[in-house]
């Protein structure tokens, strides 16, 4: 062999060749390799020997299979429809999903207004009716489409509608409560029956069973005349709208209360059914805390029977009259055996000219003894004003109880509390200013009720005849 | 086209000088065997001239014959040098040859007609786009392989007879490689030559004098990186060179080693370690402390390609200069 690489000694080409196409002997590779390390100008050489990479064509892959070959033309835009089509669909479910959702379904209603005729009660329980919430139906206010069956979601669909059921989702009550003060016809009381249609409204969103606290609309003047097959229609918003401003609503009863054990701690769960002459029952489930709700009731006489695990059956007979807010407060005792009482209520007129304040059961029936409010019996009932026991005005409720205690409510009797005696002696009455007396609460786009308002509303009078008066129930000072 | 035969009847072996790369001519050697001491049977030998379509070349079956006896000769039948080939092993090697391609550059360093309008069809035009790929540039490239036909063709002379490089052509490798490392050792030729010819103004600024303690740290270092490249391995030797002085990539590298890319990177990283901890030991072993060994070095092990770039080019003698020396 010739492998001359001493210095100066260079390999020849054949020798490079050789190295280069892998075919030297690990000897020769391994001089070749030493003399490079060494050799500038034989590596530039080396380098120079390799041939340049060209970019290989963009070759077409042979598609593997006959099938596949010709569907791939057909298989790209179907896989980007079926692409588009996914994200259509999970772009509209949530919308979908949500208009399913019991709660929002309940909170689109304002069950507060409501169509004036032909909105006929089943005679089946409300139980059974909320089997098909969504179907359940108004006639229209007036004799717009008393045939016409426009869904809930089809009306949604409407931009116009839209629009609307939105606005009526974000503020229902205040909705109701601007409507209802400038209705001609009196009803529950604007501010009353604006609270209390808030709360219903929201009931549904703190979890409870919402089922039962809806109410069926049943006008007096169409009470027992009812068409049956009226409930099958479904009632759009735009109709709905139509009901408002034609400012025809129609006023009910509403049954309010929180159900109580002798403890005075609210009971949950509990079932009250409240059953008309006619046998038609209205049923609701008590919150967590008690409470239950119980609008849209017809005027009329009603069986209330409150019932709960582990304790008595309690009945009681209540008359409601229109527009009136019965607040009830059962008070359940262990056991197992019912109990019934009678409570004989007096129709009282409401004065439905100026939407007067919640009118309801006369608190000088319950027991008899017409100075047991608050009792810790079976019912605390509001009355008229002036009836020197109670008083009623807007959301504020006072009420004198046997002992001279004077407890206030700022929420419509929801929640009570005893206000601190500031005055001496034993309070033996408790009215309303005279003027303010049977009048709706001050609202505050009316001016001159608005100036009225910063008057004293409430006066106390003791039993040493000294008179306190005070604006809000809690803060009282001689007159 | 009438060419006449190139002499190849040189009976001295001149031994291997230095090849077209160098600078000089490359020198056809050529051990002319008398019949009686033939190594190829006859059989095997007609055998060979068929395979190689020798015929088609005007190559008589002797001239084949003795182009495969003087191969084997001069390569010792691929066996390392001092071991005698058996009949077997010179068979293997004789049949792995590139027949064809040795019979086609035979024949045409005989100046066979037939010969180069085979080796003109079917090497002229890869012949020349190897050029332009080497030169980056069709003119040159076009110069380059006219140049190099010329000199194949035998154009040369040596001793007052033509002389064709082709005769060195083995078969061990393809005539294709053959000819591309012929234009390769031009193509560095070239540079070499205009290299002569650098402007005044291009050469690197004399490098500042060291220090007198520079200058002793240096030679320490210059005598420990000596000793650390004798240790290396010629492999980690060349990829180290390749890599940092001449700054080809892994991927470059990789092709010319016919290994994978990878392969490379590891073991230039494995040759790099190795390599600095030759150069710490060996300096540690001059007396210099380990603090004062990795300043001399540079803590990081890339800082050493900047000291191979100083001083491994001056470790070993220049062979191009060497050689003009010679001339």
């Amino acid at each position: 062999m010739n492998w001359n690489f001493q210095l100066g000694i260079h390999p020849d080409a054949d020798q490079l060749s050789v190295f280069v196409e892998g075919a030297a002997t690990s000897l020769e590779r391994e001089r070749m390799l030493a003399h490079l390390a060494e050799c500038e100008e034989c590596r530039k050489a080396v380098f120079f020997m390799q041939p340049h990479e060209e970019t290989q064509p963009a070759t077409r892959t042979p598609v593997k299979g006959w099938i596949w070959g010709r569907l791939l033309p057909v298989g790209l835009p179907a896989a980007a429809l079926a692409c588009g089509l996914i994200a259509l669909l999970v772009h509209i479910w949530p919308r979908d999903s949500a208009l399913r959702t019991p709660q929002q379904v309940a909170s689109l209603r304002t069950p507060e207004v409501l169509p004036k005729t032909k909105v006929a009660p089943s005679a089946d329980s409300e139980m059974d009716q909320r089997s098909g919430a969504q179907k359940r139906s108004f006639a229209p206010a007036s004799n717009l489409s008393n045939q016409e069956n426009l869904s809930l979601r089809k009306s949604l669909n409407l931009p116009e509608s839209s629009g609307q059921a939105a606005a009526k989702v974000a503020a229902p009550e205040t909705t109701t409560a601007n409507l209802s003060a400038n209705a001609p016809v009196g009803h529950a009381g604007g501010s009353a029956g604006g609270v209390m249609g808030g709360i219903s409204s929201q009931l549904p969103l703190n979890g409870r069973d919402v089922v039962n606290l809806q109410q069926l609309s049943t006008p007096a003047n169409t009470q027992g005349a009812a068409a049956q097959n009226s409930l099958a229609k479904e009632r759009s918003l735009p109709q709905l709208e139509i009901a408002k401003d034609s400012g025809q609503a129609e006023a009910f009863a509403r049954v309010s209360g929180r159900i109580t054990d002798r403890s005075g701690a609210g009971i949950s769960g509990a079932r009250v059914s409240l059953r008309d002459a006619g046998g038609k029952t209205r049923q609701a489930i008590t919150g967590a805390d008690g409470s239950f709700h119980v609008t849209e009731l017809p005027a009329g006489r009603y069986q209330l029977i409150a019932t709960a695990s582990g304790f008595k059956t309690v009945q009681q007979s209540i008359q409601l009259n229109p527009s009136q807010l019965a607040m009830l407060q059962p008070v359940l005792d262990i056991g197992t055996a019912s109990e019934q009482v009678t409570v004989e209520a007096g129709a009282e007129a409401v004065n439905t000219e100026d939407s007067a304040l919640s009118q309801n059961v006369d608190a000088r029936a319950i027991g008899g003894n017409g100075n047991g409010l608050p009792q810790s019996g079976y019912a605390r009932v509001f009355g008229v004003n002036g009836d020197g026991r109670s008083v009623a005005y807007g959301k504020q409720f006072l009420a004198l109880d046997s002992t001279g205690n004077l407890v206030l409510s700022h929420n419509g009797g929801k929640k009570w509390k005893k206000v601190r005696p500031q005055w001496t002696g034993k309070a033996v009455s408790i009215e309303l200013t005279p003027a303010y007396s049977s009048e709706a609460p001050p609202n505050p786009k009316n001016e001159s009720l608005g100036k009225a308002s910063e008057a004293a509303v409430f006066l106390l009078t003791t039993d040493a005849g000294t008179v306190w008066a005070s604006k809000d129930g809690a803060h009282w000072h001689q007159q | 086209m009438d060419i006449p035969p190139a002499n190849i009847d040189q009976t001295e072996p001149t031994g291997a000088e230095a090849c077209a790369a160098s600078g000089g001519s490359g020198i056809a050697v050529e051990v002319v065997l008398g019949a009686e001491s033939r190594l190829l049977p006859e059989m095997l030998g007609e055998e060979l001239w068929r395979a190689a379509s020798a015929e088609l070349v005007e190559l008589s079956q002797a001239e084949f014959a003795d182009a495969l006896e003087t191969i084997g000769a001069r390569d010792n039948f691929g066996l390392d040098p001092g071991k005698q080939a058996n009949e077997r092993q010179r068979e293997m090697f004789w049949r792995a040859l590139h027949l064809e391609d040795l019979a086609i550059a035979r024949g045409c360093a005989l100046g066979r007609e037939s010969a180069w309008r085979r080796f003109l069809a079917q090497y002229r035009e890869p012949l020349t786009r190897a050029a332009m790929e080497m030169t980056g540039s069709a003119a040159l490239g076009e110069e380059l392989a006219s140049a190099l036909y010329s000199e194949l063709f035998g154009l040369t002379e040596r001793e007052g007879k033509r002389w064709s490089p082709l005769l060195r052509y083995s078969g061990r490798g393809s005539l294709m490689g053959w000819l591309r490392a012929i234009l390769a050792q031009r193509r560095v030729n070239q540079f070499r030559k205009i290299g002569r010819e650098t402007a005044l103004g291009e050469i690197e600024p004399a490098a500042r004098v060291p220090e007198q303690l520079e200058l002793k740290q240096l030679e320490d270092l210059r005598m420990a990186i000596k000793m650390a490249l004798s240790s290396a391995s010629a492999e980690e030797r060349f990829l180290l060179s390749a890599y940092y002085l001449d700054q080809h990539t892994l991927h470059e590298i990789s092709r010319v080693l016919r290994v994978h890319e990878a392969t490379v990177s590891r073991k230039l990283k494995r040759a790099t370690e190795h390599l600095r901890k030759e150069l710490l030991r060996t300096l540690r072993g001059r007396g210099l402390s380990r603090r004062a060994a990795e300043e001399a070095l540079g803590t990081d092990p890339r800082d050493v390609d900047i000291n191979l770039r100083k001083l491994l080019q001056k470790t070993e003698g220049d062979p191009i200069s060497n050689q003009e020396r010679q001339e």
